[in-house]
């Protein structure tokens, strides 16, 4: 028999018969009738958990991981206030029915069910995902089952604080909430939970404001894994910086207890706490997951009876607050009325075209204020002596930092975060000054964590800041990039375009810096951020463009509320010479204006015999190979892509139509490179001659071979002489 | 087969010249009943319900005052309530306005007689201070559709004259596809003033209505509270959902809350009906929504708040009465050719 219907008929029986487990006697603190409304949401959880499996047999629902077992959250929620921001785990529907009796005017049963069925009407995803998640309740959507929701809601706690120094205009949070992000005990061992308990631990002992309630679910196993007994409460009682609480999540008084007094200190000490609460988990994992085919029978049933509905029963009754029949009578009306109820949203019509899923990839843009620009004398005192410099030749690296000073000034919710990017100005010295001129609450010097970093941006987008993080190196995201995959990119796609987390995140990378680093310094891949739908990827090739570029990917963020990445190629940060002492790489500052729009290509020469598409690094060596062609008498024009993702690609064939032949000279690897999705639009655009240049599958070498895998000057020539078959000639 | 019902009590304007003579219907059934609200209207040195409804002829004057108006309306709306057909279980009541007092009652969260003194002490209280006034403006075409941009441009007007010295307007009551606004004159006749005049007869002015659900009866809903304290008030019956669209539970009901809200910001805040309609549908998807009478007012209101949610799929009009010509599911009690469906 389906351990749905044993627990539904042991509940039933039990409750009927007055035959409930024991437990202690209901603690002070809940009100009777808040019980009763907690009560209801546990029972209201369980109903649709029961509908959902049977939606999924009909064909009618697509999602039946439950929250059966986990239905005292509805007492964390209650202990909450509404307006408090919650990074759920997904087995927390009975939270979001809670915290709904908080606000005025919900209808979650429905909401909920539209979600089971993937309905167009379904509030939080519009029928993207089944997530639990609401706008009007502070919740947004999560689907993770890693606990990848984590840094960010370390990071939307962070913004708490700062929001009290610097108010964004777009605020989301109130001032004196705090952030909540739930998880089970399997996903507290990943290192993304790690990471973010470790960041929130490590602010508040050096006293940030970090209002974070940390809750974790244990139900004492993940999918089949046990997790070893007492693990949860030896690794979490002594994280410095971090206070534990424990509670019985069976147990909705003294859930709702224990919360109120971790919620207490979370709020008035601006401190983070962890809150253990032990759960059972009652279906196995999902619809299709059987408990006893890998744990004994007798240990499920042992669950089961401690099926916290039959607790709240229990408890309710010996609080004076519910009598067993009216438990059992509330029990049955809502199964009936959630499955009436289910029978009407499955009508409603579901997605049904790759433009309405897509829809939302793309967050809708919003107003800002006007500006007026930063006034003379902000900026004197701001660039002091620099401002002189201004009209004379600089480096990118110099310039980039101007422009994000100008942005800073402008814009007071611009925050920039990251490794060294405060005191030491940045491993390459791009953010150098920046702390001094804003103060290190809007650069902020983070600690060695890339996931942590993005989350603390993710965090502070929700709450209306842009957000300017710095990852060091290219190669360093690797370790995050779930961080901008699975999460930052994805939220305006299952929120239906709620909620969003604009950001333009700062990457130092790609190859060619002389004989520093290898690989991990100096990585040429840009593969991992390519794919990722709405992601925008920027890449300057000199000091010019990335300032304009700059301007334009603030813009993006701030207005439009995108997601930008911001490859830097750290080889052309200071270099000064297209060829020795000529000082063409070096370019005066631009009036803060100046913009590069988001679809314009940089057109170098006019030459109809050969174009080469290129950027960064490549852009660097093509203007040099281009000399040397020229000298050739071949006429060529160099374009610079600047914006990789999504391909300029309108204004790219605008910019190479008349031209004979094209070279596409991509620094990044062959394999996932740029130079994969040039030939395709090519191809598919029946572009005449063309082939490419790439560098080689391969790491990149520490010293003298530093270079030797990536495209070169004189291999730029060779290949073009080569594609206008010049040396058979 | 038992047909799940939403029932909804109507509110002031719904006793008119066709209704005259509603309750006699309901003499033989709810004789005692009624002679109890009469008897509580002669003690109070007012006119019988009883005499009011067999008037030879509707004069407005007399009929549209608070203190006559509430105690007929909430006298036919009860009787009509408590006499549904056997098959049909009423899952969840809700009410506009003044229907909020009808549905306590018919949820059985106050005694008919007290449910009666409530009604008609506010009544009469809204009628002895008579502090403002309300209007109607639609806001939907002639499909019934919401037209977005109106209803936030003519809000942001409100909005805009309840700043200015000596005017005071808001929303009173979300009905559907009609705004109600509550204002003082200042208010009221700016509005008027700033929006074309539509259908004839829009902006149209509310004999007799106070500016109810809006901050200037704030001094009424205080001597309510002191006139009525006596009252008791228990958990309905069955479910209650009021102007804020929320669901007041037979378990978990604080009745003390309930009270609170009853007559402190159900008469000072905007009574959001197309809400509670929204709610009634959501959380209870009943086979039919029933309308007590008197009168036939708020079926519109019903159809339009309903299609404002999308229930069933409806977008406008056409679809409602494809729906309705399909399943019947609003009736109206106060149509004759309606009644008969749950009577």
């Amino acid at each position: 028999m389906d351990r749905a219907e044993i627990v539904h008929d042991n509940f039933l029986r039990r409750v009927a018969a007055d035959d409930l487990p024991t437990g202690a006697a209901p603690k002070a603190g809940l009100d009777p009738n808040m019980a009763v409304e907690v009560f209801r949401a546990q029972v209201t959880s369980r109903a649709l958990d029961r509908t959902s499996r049977r939606m999924q047999k009909e064909g009618q629902g697509f999602y039946t991981i439950g929250s059966s077992g986990h239905e005292g959250m509805a007492a964390v929620a209650r202990a909450l206030r509404p307006d408090d921001i919650a990074f759920l785990h997904y087995r927390d529907a009975a939270f979001q029915l809670a915290r709904a009796d908080q606000v005025d005017g919900q209808t979650m049963t429905w909401d909920m069910l539209l979600s089971f069925a993937c309905a167009v009407d379904d509030p939080i995803s519009g029928g993207r995902h089944k997530v639990l998640g609401s706008k009007a309740l502070f919740i947004p959507p999560q689907t993770s089952t890693i606990a990848s929701h984590l840094p960010k809601a370390v990071g939307a706690a962070y913004s708490l604080g700062l929001a009290q120094r610097h108010a964004p205009e777009h605020r989301q949070l109130p001032k004196d909430g705090i952030a909540v992000c739930s998880f089970g005990d399997a996903s507290a061992n990943h290192a993304t939970a790690q990471g973010a308990i470790n960041a929130a631990g490590w602010s508040s002992v050096q006293s940030a404001p970090l209002p974070l309630l940390f809750v974790c679910e244990d139900n004492g196993i993940g999918i089949s894994t046990k997790t070893p007994q007492g693990w949860i409460a030896a690794s979490m009682k002594h994280r410095p910086g971090v206070k534990y609480f424990e509670a019985d999540g069976l147990d909705l008084y003294d859930t709702f207890a224990v919360t109120q007094q971790a919620a207490a200190y979370v709020r008035t000490r601006k401190k983070p706490a962890f809150l253990h609460m032990r759960m059972v988990r009652l279906y196995g994992h999902a619809g299709p997951d059987i408990a006893t085919t890998y744990l004994p029978k007798s240990e499920v049933e042992q669950d089961e009876a401690n099926d916290p509905l039959l607790h709240s029963a229990r408890l309710l009754r010996d609080a004076g607050a519910l009598p067993l029949n009216r438990a059992l009578e509330i029990y049955k009306q809502t199964q009936a009325r959630v499955d009436g109820v289910s029978h009407e949203a499955i009508k409603r019509p579901r997605l049904e075209t790759a433009e309405q899923v897509m829809a939302s990839i793309v967050p809708p843009s919003r107003d800002c204020r006007p500006s007026n620009g930063v006034t003379t004398q902000a900026r004197a005192v701001a660039f002091e002596s620099e401002l002189k410099a201004q009209s004379t030749p600089q480096t990118m690296s110099r310039l980039i930092n101007w422009a994000l000073t100008d942005l800073m000034l402008e814009h007071p919710e611009v925050v920039m975060m990251g490794e060294d990017v405060g005191l030491k100005g940045g491993v390459y010295g791009v953010t150098q000054k920046l702390q001094k001129r804003f103060g290190p609450s809007r650069v902020i010097d983070s600690l060695l964590d890339e996931q942590s970093i993005l989350g603390l941006a993710i965090g502070l987008g929700h709450n209306g800041f842009v957000p300017i993080p710095e990852i060091q190196f290219l190669a360093y995201l690797h370790n995050a990039e779930d961080q901008l995959r699975g999460e930052a990119a994805t939220l305006p796609f299952f929120s239906n375009g709620q909620f969003t987390n604009p950001m333009v995140l700062r990457i130092a990378g790609l190859g060619y810096q002389k004989g520093f680093g290898g690989h991990f310094h100096n990585d040429n891949s840009l593969a991992v951020l390519r794919d990722i739908p709405g992601l925008i990827i920027a890449c300057p090739s000199c000091g010019a463009d990335a300032a304009a570029m700059m301007r334009e990917a603030v813009r993006l963020a701030r207005e439009e509320q995108r997601v930008v990445v911001f490859v830097e190629p750290i080889a052309l940060y200071h270099t000064r010479d297209l060829e020795d002492g000529d000082g063409a790489w070096m370019d005066t500052y631009s009036s803060p204006e100046k913009r590069i729009g988001l679809d314009e290509v940089g057109v170098h020469g006019n030459g109809r015999e050969l174009a080469i598409v290129t950027y960064g690094n490549g852009h660097y060596l093509s203007r040099q190979a281009a000399k040397i062609l020229e000298t050739q008498g071949i006429k060529t024009r160099v374009i610079d892509l600047r914006w990789l993702a999504p391909l300029p690609k309108s204004s790219l064939l605008d910019a190479i139509a008349g031209c004979d032949n094209v070279l596409i000279v991509d620094e990044c690897r062959g394999t996932g490179g740029q130079a994969e999705g040039l030939m395709a639009l090519f191809v598919e655009e029946k572009v005449g001659n063309f082939t490419r240049l790439v560098a080689q599958d391969s790491f990149i070498a520490t010293g003298p071979a530093y270079a030797v895998t990536m495209p070169s000057k004189d291999s730029i020539v060779e290949a073009a002489r080569g594609l206008l078959k010049r040396d058979e000639q | 087969m038992t047909r799940r019902a939403v029932l909804i009590c109507p509110g002031r304007g719904t006793y008119n010249a066709p209704e005259l003579g509603y309750l006699k219907q309901h003499r033989p059934q709810f004789g005692s009943v009624l002679d109890g609200f009469d008897a509580q209207r002669v003690a109070l040195g007012q006119t019988t319900l009883s005499g009011l409804d067999n008037a030879e002829r509707f004069d407005p004057n007399v009929f549209t005052r608070g203190d006559n108006a509430s105690g007929l309306i909430y006298a036919s709306a009860f009787c009509d309530g408590k006499s549904l057909q056997d098959d049909i279980e009423v899952v969840a009541v809700t009410g506009n306005s003044m229907g909020w007092y009808i549905a306590l009652a018919l949820a059985g969260a106050v005694s008919d007689q007290d449910g009666f003194r409530l009604v008609n002490t506010m009544g009469d209280l809204m009628q002895r201070h008579l502090i403002g006034g309300q209007l109607v403006y639609p806001i939907t075409d002639e499909n019934w559709v919401v037209d977005k941009g109106r209803q936030h441009d003519l809000l942001e007007l409100v909005r805009r004259i309840d700043t200015k010295m000596g005017h005071d307007l808001c929303l009173s009551i979300d009905l559907g596809g009609l705004l109600v606004l509550a204002g003082n004159e200042a208010g009221l006749s700016a509005f008027e003033g700033g929006v074309p005049k539509i259908m004839g007869r829009f902006p149209m002015r509310l004999q007799n209505h106070a500016a109810f659900h809006s901050h200037l009866q704030t001094d009424v809903a205080a001597q309510g509270r002191a006139r009525l304290s006596d009252i008791v008030v228990k958990s309905p019956d069955v479910p209650l959902i009021d102007g804020f669209g929320n669901i007041w539970w037979q378990d978990g009901c604080d009745p003390a809350k309930m009270w609170e809200y009853t007559l402190g910001a159900q008469v000072t805040e905007t009574y959001n009906f197309s809400k509670a309609i929204e709610t009634a549908a959501k959380e209870f998807a009943p086979d039919i929504f029933i309308v007590a009478g008197p009168g036939n007012t708020l079926g519109g209101a019903v159809a339009q708040s309903l299609i404002g949610c999308g229930w069933k799929g409806m977008q406008n009009k056409a679809d409602f009465e494809a729906l309705q010509s399909e399943t019947n599911i609003l009736v109206s009690m106060g149509r004759k050719e309606q009644r008969s469906i749950v009577l």
